[in-house]
């Protein structure tokens, strides 16, 4: 019984090490190339928004979040600096 | 000429450091809200807002450097005094903490009993969990070193290794804290020891979480073949935060935990 457990793992041990030589981590390839001629084409179309579709709707998203909740925190101000009378 | 006559590398403009400024002012006016009336929504959209910028600016940075070519030697060089001045502003940041600390534990007043650690407080085993962490920094400095080496003698499988194990070591000391935290006896709010053990050790437990967030940025980058053997400052520059961030560790474990016990 003993003989047939260090058997398996001995097996096991085998398999653990050939996975794990062969696909331990996503592959990539290297698109670094690509990216390099795509941010540096003279379009006149600033970094932040150069890299596409993604680009525009992201900054739009921070922009209409920061400065309507601005303005919505300076309303939250205004409300809390005249606190209702209690009757 | 419409050429520029300097090194130096003028950027776009940019519209994160508005939305920075506005995010800082939702987190501020957020953080009163939640105080005084148990309010959070402006709190969440300032963390949210936060992060979208933080990921744009430093998106844009990478799109400079890596994909425009414009960080040259002297734009490197510019970069890295960068580094090191936010560094020695974090250096300031904890001595704060650390002078209110010592300014309260080397002259005990009546109220803390005459003594230190105060009357009634249970401090935690220096030889312990935090014993234990001090050995996980000191290993994940080692770690990056390694990874650092791999990278300058462009051996990808090794530096991909040792910066895993790094980011591996930073999440074991979050969690082994997270779990010491819920062992504690006492709380923020007991006492000057409870304050200056939770302020200091829980901006310090901030910043493993900031460094292990750059390493884990700096590991994508190296899976996406951004850097080089010999042009990799994102990684040296996470790589001196890391060691930051273990030094203030090595200060707190004496000065807290080891001495204040």
């Amino acid at each position: 019984n003993r003989a047939k457990m260090l058997r398996n793992l001995l097996a096991l041990r085998q398999i653990g090490q050939r996975t794990i030589s062969t696909t331990s981590h996503m592959h990539f390839k290297n698109r670094v190339a690509e990216k390099q001629k795509l941010f540096q084409e003279e379009d006149g179309i600033p970094v932040y928004l150069k890299g596409g579709i993604v680009d525009v709707i992201l900054y739009r998203a921070t922009m209409i979040l920061t400065v309507g909740g601005a303005a919505y925190a300076m309303y939250q101000l205004a409300v809390a600096s005249f606190p209702k009378k209690q009757d | 000429m419409t050429h520029q006559t300097h090194a130096y590398h003028m950027v776009n403009p940019s519209p994160w450091p508005l939305t920075g400024a506005l995010s800082a002012f939702l987190l501020t006016s957020g953080l009163i809200m939640w105080f005084h009336f148990y309010y959070t929504l402006l709190l969440i959209a300032g963390l949210l807002a936060s992060t979208m910028t933080m990921f744009q600016w430093w998106r844009d940075v990478v799109r400079e450097g890596t994909y425009q070519g414009h960080h040259t030697a002297p734009v490197q060089k510019g970069l890295r005094y960068g580094m090191v001045l936010f560094i020695i502003s974090e250096v300031f940041f904890f001595a704060g903490f650390f002078w209110a600390f010592y300014h309260s534990s080397l002259a005990p007043t009546p109220q803390t009993g005459g003594q230190w650690p105060p009357t009634g407080i249970l401090p935690l085993d220096p030889m312990e969990v935090p014993l234990l962490n001090t050995a996980v920094l000191l290993a994940s400095g080692v770690t990056i070193t390694w990874a650092h080496h791999s990278l300058m003698e462009a051996d990808r499988k090794e530096s991909t290794q040792a910066l895993l194990m790094t980011i591996a070591l930073g999440t074991y000391f979050t969690y082994l804290q997270l779990s010491e935290y819920s062992e504690t006896s006492f709380t923020i709010s007991d006492g000057i020891y409870g304050s200056t053990f939770f302020m200091s050790t829980g901006f310090h437990g901030l910043h493993v979480i900031i460094g292990t967030t750059f390493l884990t940025t700096c590991y994508f980058r190296q899976q996406l073949y951004h850097f080089t053997s010999n042009h990799h400052f994102g990684f040296e520059a996470a790589a001196w935060y890391w060691h930051f961030v273990d030094v203030v560790w090595l200060f707190l474990y004496i000065s807290i935990y080891w001495w204040g016990s």
